[in-house]
């Protein structure tokens, strides 16, 4: 296939806007296509497909969240066609909407951010009914007893040992951290108030969890960093809290060409103020110090007017979200690994507290000056579902939209937050960028997100001619044409024409394969043995995630050896 | 006023979806084309003709000027009237689930039953029944926050239970008796029930619900004094305490426990 006349932005090898054509063949980008097929997209915006390095799309939470809401099933609904299941949801969608709505985005890739090991087995049961898109899943590490008596004993290579065996459980991709030492002592009411607050019956903190897990992560050599969602997630004052984990890793080094931490959903940990009275944005003092400090990177987690479900290993979290808004509630335990909760939530324009976060995650994104270090999320369903990237598109590219919206906004947006003052409107090359060049890299993903010699036939086409647009003040057009690709190509073929999605192929699942030393799998093993038998519900045999759950993997290598 | 008549041609076995059922739907389009709209019978999807007889005056003219008349049997068509914003339904006989759903505005008057979700999440407008309703009048679906909102449902026989779930304003009258747990977690709707009702205004945050008859009262209600309403003399509780509420429930005869 060779994709014709676009004007491409691929970003990851230096091409910003040029007029030249694309090849496929074989479901990568080539040198030349012989088969004759064309892709008219003279005129058009060609960028890689997209890639969503951080949303909740399947596994036991989401369908928990399923559960929990008739009501938004209903407000999702697209019967079925002669190609298309049936779609429901909005913020917790059904697997096939999941795939078809990113497909429709021209988005080709997305990774589930959250999967416990013992929930992994529900999570890729979902992931096998998401269509079109590649995807794969982040495995929770943070709370894990293992992870916490090896960070006790010190012993960091029998952690990377027991990382290893977890994401092979799992089939998972990297290591996800929640409110590390908080999700254990919330399983006896509690919950940590700092990186150096111990974690009850294991006498380790935060900090020493989270730096535990980078350097197992960087001897594993691991495609991704960690992935760290921050203790003191969502309440008034813990900028310091964010900032002061930061600088407790700053010694740490990556092994590999990319971030060594990436901090992820930063709108909800970058919060000022004693409490909800005073609560303001600290986005600019993030900002600052990620400018300083190009070693770590984060996403938005940006904030959508409207219907949300909130979905998060951070138990704590949700149960104080359920006591403040009177909602829909579920805790869960998830036995030796993690807590979890889900509480749905509608954030309002006239609320002081939702319009400042919305203000937070636009200027996390602009006033770090490096669009590789900031990628776009909406943390999806908890900021808001995924289906509205093209309005965050807009609102990162035009600051009248901005202005515009925050004129709708209470008042405190404008006043407790720098955004007004903010003129910086991203151009095609950054929206490039944030969308799926950066989230490819940062998840360590050398295929994706870029359109160079060997990369993956997945490509995005959006009816907007970027000579003639000016998207600062077209931004309703921007939006529209973001919302519905005009093509989507996945692997070389044709998903999407005109917004509609005309072909369903299955995509792959990526999991990482890291290899240790015997020995250290020898120790780890052990240690399971015994707390399979002493404390787990279900037997080892049972638990692990087999090759069935898995019917088209793409296993990354990595590890020790 | 521009008069519609829409008459079964036989029993439906299975039900019809019937939300195009509508004045709003019917208005801007002459009989011929009313005719050919679809809807649903059980997974068969059917035109209005194939499955009613349909007369009346041919041109079209603005929704708040038409009135449909339902003659027969409409106890298995569903949904008519969803979110209509005016004109006029009447039904001669009996009408099925999910009636007035959403409606915000016009009037729906049923000589017969209604089924179940009887003006569930209605907005505005008013809904009158000569006879009884079933389960779910004015409620929310299945788990919406809000039922009704605004509007007014009169039914001048019973009601099942659960009237009026999730209320958030509005008005409910039911001159006979409603079924169990009539105004649960209601949050500012006013329930009036003319006869007996069974555990009422269970998880109330706020609004009124008055019971004319006898009903038994939960204990998670604080009875504060007596009243007299409109000739009857009426206890006067606060709650549901269980949930912080702030709601009234007014009974005339409260019944006791084990009695
Ligand atoms: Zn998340």
């Amino acid at each position: 296939m060779i994709i014709k006349g676009g004007f491409v932005y691929d970003p990851a090898n230096g091409v910003y806007g040029e007029e030249m054509d694309i090849s496929i063949e074989g479901g990568k980008v080539v040198e030349e296509s012989r088969d004759g097929k064309e892709i008219d997209a003279l005129g058009m915006l060609v960028m890689p497909g997209g890639v969503d390095a951080h949303a909740h799309i399947a596994g036991a939470k989401v369908n928990c969240g399923r559960i929990m809401r008739p009501e938004d099933g209903r407000r999702g609904i697209e019967p079925k066609t002669k190609l298309l299941r049936p779609q429901t949801g909005y913020t917790v969608p059904n697997c096939y909407a999941v795939g078809y709505r990113y497909a429709r985005l021209g988005y080709t890739c997305a990774f589930e951010a959250a999967t416990p090991i013992l929930e992994s087995r529900h999570t890729h049961e979902e992931l096998e009914e998401i269509p079109i898109i590649d995807k794969g899943a982040l495995t929770l590490f943070g709370n894990n007893w293992e992870v916490l008596e090896c960070v006790r004993d010190g012993d960091l290579d029998k952690l990377a040992a027991f990382i290893s065996w977890g994401l092979s459980a799992s089939r998972g991709y990297g290591v996800k951290v929640v409110n590390p030492g908080g999700g254990e002592a919330w399983g006896f009411g509690g919950n940590v108030k700092g990186i150096d607050d111990p974690v009850p019956n294991f006498g380790v903190t935060p900090r020493e969890i989270i730096r535990g897990l980078m350097k197992a992560n960087e001897i594993l050599r691991l495609p991704h960093s960690v992935h760290l969602h921050t203790n003191n997630l969502g309440k008034p004052g813990n900028y310091e809290t964010t900032l002061a984990t930061l600088k407790a890793v700053e010694d740490i080094a990556a092994t590999r060409d990319r971030q060594v931490l990436h901090v992820t959903h930063m709108q909800f940990s970058a919060y000022g103020g004693t409490g909800w009275r005073d609560f303001e944005s600290k986005a600019p003092e993030i900002a600052d110090y990620f400018n300083s400090h190009a070693q770590f990177t984060m996403d938005m987690g940006q904030l959508i007017f409207g219907s949300a479900t909130t979905m998060t290993a951070d138990a704590p979290l949700e149960y104080g979200n359920a006591r403040l808004l009177h909602a829909k509630w579920s805790n869960h335990d998830i036995e030796l690994e993690e807590s979890s909760g889900v509480v749905p939530l509608v954030y309002g324009r006239k609320m002081p507290i939702n319009a400042i976060q919305w203000a937070i995650g636009l200027e996390l994104a602009l006033l770090t000056k490096n669009p590789w270090q900031v990628i776009m999320t909406t943390d999806h369903p908890n900021g808001g579902p995924f289906v509205n990237y093209p309005e965050v598109i807009a609102l990162l590219m035009s600051r009248a939209k901005r202005e515009e919206e925050l004129a709708s906004l209470h008042e405190l947006a404008s006043k407790r937050s720098s955004l007004p003052s903010i003129e910086r409107e991203m151009d095609w090359n950054d929206i490039a960028i944030v969308t799926r060049a950066a989230p490819a890299k940062i998840l360590g993903l050398p295929e994706k997100g870029h359109l160079g010699l060997g990369a993956d036939g997945d490509v995005a086409i959006y009816d907007i001619n970027p000579t003639d647009l000016d998207p600062s003040k077209d931004h309703s057009k921007v939006k529209e044409a973001f919302a519905k690709a005009k093509y989507t190509i996945k692997g070389g073929e044709v998903v999407v024409r005109d917004g509609e999605v005309v072909a369903v192929p299955q995509g792959r699942t990526y999991w990482v394969d890291a290899s240790v030393p015997e020995d250290q799998a020898a120790k780890v093993k052990a240690d399971l043995v015994e707390k399979f038998a002493k404390y787990y519900s279900i037997q080892m045999s049972n638990y692990m995630v087999q090759d069935a759950y898995v019917t088209h993997p793409r296993v990354v290598k990595a590890g020790v050896i | 006023m521009r008069e519609i008549r829409v008459v079964p041609r036989r029993d439906f076995r299975v039900p019809v979806e019937a939300e195009k059922i509508s004045p709003d739907i019917f208005a801007p389009l002459t009989i011929e084309e009313i005719r050919k709209v679809e809807v649903w019978e059980g997974n068969r999807k059917q035109a209005l003709i194939d499955l009613f007889e349909i007369s009346g005056d041919g041109d079209p003219a603005k929704p708040e000027e038409v009135l449909i008349k339902l003659d027969g049997n409409f106890s298995r068509v569903k949904r008519v009237g969803e979110k209509m914003t005016c004109g006029r339904i009447g039904a001669l006989g009996d009408i099925g689930m999910h009636a007035g759903n959403g409606m915000a505005g016009g009037e729906i008057a049923i000589k017969g039953s209604a089924g179940d979700w009887l003006g569930r999440e209605m907005r505005g407008g008013k809904i009158t029944v000569r006879g009884d309703a079933g389960d779910y009048v004015g409620a929310g679906y299945r788990g919406e926050a809000c039922g009704m909102r605004g509007g007014e449902i009169l039914i001048e026989g019973s009601a099942g239970d659960y009237l009026g779930e999730h209320l958030c304003g509005g008005t409910i009258t039911v001159l006979g008796n409603a079924g169990d747990f009539p105004g649960i977690a209601n949050r500012g709707g006013v329930i009036v029930i003319g006869g007996d009702a069974h555990l009422p205004g269970a998880e109330m945050a706020s609004g009124t619900i008055t019971v004319r008859g006898r009903a038994r009262v939960l204990p998670s209600y604080q009875y504060q004094e007596t009243v007299e309403i409109d000739g009857l003399s009426l206890k006067k509780f606060l709650g549901d305490l269980v949930d912080n509420g702030k709601g009234e429930l007014r009974v005339a005869s409260v019944e006791e426990r084990g009695a």
